[in-house]
Parts: structure tokens; sequence; C-alpha cells
């Protein structure tokens, strides 16, 4: 692996993923960046380029996943992002609920005879139940 | 829960990034601990008066009802 998790945090305030917190860190990012650039800018259209930047995403996609995982977090850090991820599903769920009924409501004041919601709206509140569902079993038999 | 580590840090010259290395926590948490905003699992507080070199959790840690 490339990266070290040790170069990096949390990003709590501004979304997901991790920030740079030393100087290694942002050389790391550079060192993505600039092949990147580069490459794009000398030849666009190329096939080449196509192919070197869908393995370059790859190679660092795996290393991304390594330094999450890799990242050292507390019982307290663990805490308060438990909260904050269940804070932010339930933000989720609340708009997904209401254009699933919004686009349901729409569908009836139109006399639809079949329902016309998004049905990737209803799987991704699915999925969240059978994550949770599973996340639970599995915690429950642990301990 | 209310606890003495800052008084038995600094009777030990221990600064808080030093305790947060040895108990193996941010130094956020030690802050925490300190300002008693915190309640540690018993592992940590384990490893705290551990670091603290204590022997029981009550030399550190006082429960309040």
């Amino acid at each position: 692996m490339i990266g070290n998790p040790k170069w990096f945090s949390r990003r709590k305030y501004t979304g997901w993923g991790f920030t740079p917190k030393t100087w290694q860190g942002w050389v790391y990012i550079a060192v993505i960046m600039l092949p990147i650039a580069i490459v794009a800018s000398v030849n666009p259209e190329g096939t080449w380029t196509s192919v070197f930047l869908i393995i370059w995403a790859l190679v660092f996609a795996v290393d991304f996943i390594h330094i999450m995982v890799g990242m050292r977090k507390d019982e307290r850090e663990r805490i308060h992002e438990a909260i904050a991820e269940r804070n932010a599903l339930w933000a989720i769920l609340a708009v997904l609920i209401f254009a699933l009924a919004y686009q349901t409501a729409s569908g009836i004041a139109a006399h639809a005879l079949t329902p016309t919601f998004d049905p990737f709206i209803l799987a991704a509140i699915i999925a969240a139940v059978i994550a949770k569902a599973a996340t639970n079993i599995y915690l429950d038999r642990k301990n | 829960m209310r606890n003495t580590i800052a008084q038995r840090r600094s009777e030990l010259s221990m600064t808080q990034e030093k305790l947060a290395d040895l108990v193996g926590v941010a130094r956020q948490t030690i802050i925490a601990l300190e300002q008693n905003k915190y309640n540690p699992s018993l592992l940590l507080a384990h490893a705290v008066v551990k670091a603290l070199q204590k022997k029981r959790i009550e030399d550190i840690f006082t429960f309040e009802d």
C-alpha cells in the first residue's frame, strides 16, 4: 500500500473520507493528482489516457480504502462517529421518504394507474433496512 | 464520574500527548476526560490508571450518583 493512515485525519465537518494532516499527506495527494493532470493535458482524447486513468483510479481507490480502514479511532471518536453517521442517515431517510411520498402523491394527482415513484428511492430505503438488520444481528452475536 | 487525571499527570510531569500515546487514544479524548465531559469504558479507565502508575481505578476515578 502507498498511503499511510497516520498522514490523514477523518473528515468530520465537510462530508466523508479523509483530509491530509501532515506534509506527507499533501505529497500523497500531489502524487495522485499530478500524473492525472499531465496525462489529461498531453493527450486528453487518447485511448491509453483512458486506460491509464482507469488503472490509476482503481489503484488509489484500493489505497483509499486501506487508509480509511487503518485510520485509528479511539472509543470516544467511535461513539461520536456512530452518532454523526446515524444523524446523517436520518437526514437522508427523511429526504428519501419525502421524495417517495411526493412522487406517489403526484402520480395519484395525475390519475396514474401504476405507481410513478422512482424505484431506486425505494431500493435505497430497503437496502438501509437490510444493512441495519444485518449489523444488529452481527453485533448481537458478537457481544 | 470525576477524576484526578490532570493532577496526577502534573505530578508525573506527563503531557496530555504522552498520556494519549500510552493509552492509545487521541489527545482530544484526554482533554475530554480531564474536563469530566466523557465517561471512559472500564478498559480505557484501567489503561489510564496503569499509565498514571496507580493500581486501582478508584485511585483516579470517583463514581458519583
